[in-house]
């Protein structure tokens, strides 16, 4: 990664003071795309826990624990509405003119009452009782992707398993025909490269095309899946639309996919540095819920934007309406202030993480995301010998929204 | 010892649960389903173990 990547950086502005400002290019900082989270230790040690760059564009990143613990949860000074309610619908307006319907990611992107509307049909689509029940086909498909590798003494990791895993949970849980797999692995790898970029909204419309059949057929002939449960809830009493279950398919293609993907990126890396663990976890399988736990925490990678909605004193800082801020969750769950030797793995810590952050918004598919990811550490373990990085080909990384493994090479003995 | 839940804060992801079913039951959706609970002689360990799990801090030990 050169320099010549780097955003340009804008002027600050006034009323930020020279002791907050710190420079810190989330997307393409050349030590962060190295190693994100020594970069992120590094962040917190060097920058205030609270500080402004100039970089892509100039904005505020909330890197402190407590900072983004009360910022999660005061969503009338931090909006999830990225851009201001009606601007948000004239430009809309605008680019649906010339590109036709697009589809918005409720409610992720919404702040309550309208939020509370959306969100509260998916909760129980999600409760721990929905998900625990899939979690036999779970283990199932892990189980068949690690039997096409086992034998081929290495692999990389992420397009073997890390990828195609949550692509075919997803598939399954929806109801989306499985014949389809290749072209849904198409999808999410086109959303992968286009993230944060003007094709992004082509994307989207892509992949609900894709499914809008199935979602069609579900409404006419109900199964045991997702998208027929869907067609049954009431959204504020009303019954919800196409353009609805369109919006909720979006939501779950985006916030389901890439993110657990990443979570067993850094979670398998971190196994193949750490032989010793891998012992360990072979040894006494019943760690694996806490070690699984201490991984989401060790390696937290999401990092969700919000716009401060008013003037306004936060923490001591002073920020301005529409200003955008970052909560920067990977620095959060590795803030001294809140865990001690934040850097080292300790599967008996007992406090809370924020990897699925707080407040509001807080991951709906935070069960579904435990019981994926521990059911691939489990049988991973259980099928695989000692496994470490291939060392020809060190692991690469990427920043921005979502702290990912581009691509983790593992070999083992067989 | 009793707890106190801030039931209306709970965003309903059962992490209470996870360390004891029997002290902090859910609804189907997954919230949390009571705002007190006796807790009943010997499980005062998993109580606290409960309140420090729970990531919206809505879960309130009170000694007796
Ligand atoms: C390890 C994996 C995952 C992590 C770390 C993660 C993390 C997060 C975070 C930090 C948020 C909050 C975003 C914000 O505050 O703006 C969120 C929201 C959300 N996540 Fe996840 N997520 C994961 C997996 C999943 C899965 C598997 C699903 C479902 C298929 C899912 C569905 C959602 C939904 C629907 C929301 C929006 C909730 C709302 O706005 O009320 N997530 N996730
Ligand atoms: S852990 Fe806290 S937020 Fe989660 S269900 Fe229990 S009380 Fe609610």
């Amino acid at each position: 990664m050169t320099e010549s990547k780097l955003s340009a950086a804008v002027a600050t502005p006034d009323h930020v003071p020279a002791s907050l400002v710190y420079d810190f290019d989330y997307y393409h900082d050349p030590a962060l795309c190295a190693d994100p989270h020594m970069r992120v230790m590094d962040l917190l040690k060097s920058a205030p826990p609270i500080f402004w760059t100039p970089r892509n564009n100039g904005h505020w990143v909330l890197a402190g624990h407590s900072a983004n613990f009360e910022a999660a949860r005061d969503v009338e000074a931090f909006s999830s509405e990225i851009f201001p309610r009606d601007q948000m619908a004239e430009l809309l307006a605008q680019l649906e003119e010339t590109m036709g319907r697009i589809p918005l990611a409720v409610p992720i992107n919404l702040d309550p009452p309208m939020h509370t509307k959306y969100r509260q049909p998916l909760q129980k689509v999600f409760s721990p009782k929905t998900i625990n029940a899939l979690s036999g086909s779970i283990r199932a498909l892990a189980v068949e992707l690690i039997d096409e590798i086992v034998d081929k003494g290495q692999c990389e990791f992420m397009t073997a398993m890390a990828e195609p895993l949550p692509v075919q949970v997803f598939l399954k849980m929806l109801g989306l025909p499985l014949e389809r797999l290749a072209e849904y692995r198409e999808l999410v790898s086109e959303h992968l490269s286009s993230v944060d970029s003007s094709n992004a909204i082509l994307t989207m419309q892509k992949v609900v095309a894709a499914m809008r059949d199935t979602i069609i057929e579900r409404r006419d002939n109900p199964q045991d899946d997702i998208l027929s449960m869907l067609w049954k809830v009431e959204i504020d009493g009303a019954p919800v639309s196409l353009e609805d279950m369109e919006n909720y398919a979006i939501l779950l293609f985006i916030a389901g996919l890439d993110t657990v993907m990443q979570g067993m990126g850094h979670g398998f890396r971190h196994l193949a540095l750490n032989p010793d663990l891998q012992d360990e976890l072979r040894a006494e399988p019943e760690k694996i819920k806490q070690a699984s736990e201490e991984m989401l925490r060790r390696y937290t990678f999401t990092v969700p934007p919000r716009r401060v909605s008013r003037d306004m004193e936060f923490q001591g800082v002073s920020m301005k309406k529409d200003e955008r801020a970052l909560l920067y969750l990977p620095a959060a769950d590795l803030d001294a202030r809140e865990f001690a030797e934040p850097d080292s793995f300790n599967m008996s810590r007992e406090r809370a993480h924020i990897a699925f952050n707080a407040g509001p918004h807080r991951c709906l598919g935070s069960h579904l995301a435990r019981v994926e990811l521990q059911i691939v550490y489990e049988e991973f373990l259980a099928r695989m010998p000692k496994f470490k990085l291939d060392p020809k080909r060190p692991p690469t990384f990427h920043g921005g929204h979502v702290l990912g493994v581009d691509t983790l090479h593992l070999v083992w003995e067989v | 010892m009793k707890i106190r839940i801030d039931k209306s804060a709970c965003v309903g992801n059962a992490r209470c649960a996870n360390i004891s079913e029997e002290l902090f039951p859910l609804d189907d959706d997954g919230y949390i389903k009571v705002t007190e609970v006796d807790v009943p002689p010997g499980m005062e360990q998993l109580a606290k173990r409960g309140a420090r799990a729970c990531p919206e801090r809505v879960i309130h030990i009170i000694e007796e």
